[in-house]
């Protein structure tokens, strides 16, 4: 089981459209997610490496759990 | 066609519909439980919704062997077809015909979810919908064409499905969901929050705690914070 490696980084996106305050990505992506106080995501800005393979993971758990799909993880060019 | 004599094809059958039945009155339940919020520290919101998920596959595949089991069982002379289409079963025209609806919607809400990502979430949760009339097409296909479905533990389970559907159905209707203000409950996958070197910072200073600060388990202001119903 070798780590995959992947370069560069990746964002995760929130659409406030779509959000409704599930509260779900707080749950599954806490490194990347806070929440405000009515419950809707606050999203790290910084870009975080596909290297860093747990926190991708977590990302993409977040994306596929949110109720509302509101969140996309991004690919950023660095 | 294959004549399948064999009486176990009959048995799975009335067992696996049976099961069914309990396992999408589960699913439907769950489901009202992720959209009314439900879940905090001790169960998260997100494993609710997992089960959710894995619960509505393991049911498909009761009902998948539901059906199979039907077609193949040469004592009542249901074909393929009439698992998709209604009122085309010789046998019992009108209680095949509510499974065939039923089948019909489960797989429509399936394949719906399965495609989540790549459609509309308007769409999906429009399909989503249906999967009350799902649900309540297949117990009233249970009660009409259940061979167990009038006497003992079959009527019985048969009244707690409808049941607990028409609770569910009461409290999503009514139900008021809370936000998830603060933390919750957090993931497995993410329990080394504290030593991840890239540690989040808020894109708005000032509306979140310090990111060092350990998450707490007590919601954040939730007195406060009026209840909306779906509305933002």
């Amino acid at each position: 089981m070798g780590v995959r490696r992947r370069s560069g980084s990746f964002i995760l996106q929130v659409n406030p459209i779509l959000c409704d305050g599930f509260g779900h990505c707080g749950e599954l992506a806490p490194e990347l997610v806070t929440m405000d106080e009515w419950g809707y995501p606050i999203i790290t800005a910084e870009p975080t490496p596909y290297n860093d393979a747990r926190v991708h993971e977590s990302a993409r758990y977040a994306e596929r759990g949110c109720p509302r799909q509101a969140l996309r993880i991004r690919r950023v060019s660095d | 066609m294959i004549a399948l004599t064999t009486p176990y094809l009959w048995y799975t059958t009335r067992a696996t519909g049976l099961v069914a039945l309990i396992l999408f009155t589960a699913v439907v339940s769950l489901g009202t439980l992720v959209a009314n919020r439900i879940g905090g520290t001790t169960v998260g919101r997100f494993e609710i919704n997992e089960l959710h998920r894995s619960l509505s596959m393991v049911a498909v595949v009761f009902l998948v062997i539901h059906i199979v089991t039907t077609i193949l069982d040469s004592y009542v002379s249901t074909g393929i077809l009439s698992a998709f289409i209604p009122m085309t079963s010789a046998y019992k025209r009108l209680a095949v015909a509510f499974g065939a609806v039923a089948f019909d919607l489960i797989l429509a809400v399936w394949i719906s979810s399965l495609l989540k990502l790549r459609i509309k979430n308007s769409s999906w949760r429009f399909i989503h919908w249906f999967s009350w009339i799902a649900v309540s097409t297949a117990i009233v296909h249970g009660y009409l064409s259940g061979t167990d479905a009038r006497k003992g533990i079959g009527l019985a389970v048969v009244v707690a499905c409808t049941a607990v559907t028409l609770a569910a159905a009461v409290w999503r209707f009514f139900g008021r969901p809370t936000r998830a203000a603060g933390r919750t409950a957090l993931s497995p996958l993410a329990q080394s929050v504290a030593s991840v070197s890239t540690t989040p910072s808020p894109q708005r200073s000032g509306t979140s705690r310090p990111s060092t600060q350990r998450p707490t388990n007590k919601p954040f202001a939730s007195s406060q914070r009026p209840n909306t119903k779906r509305g933002r």
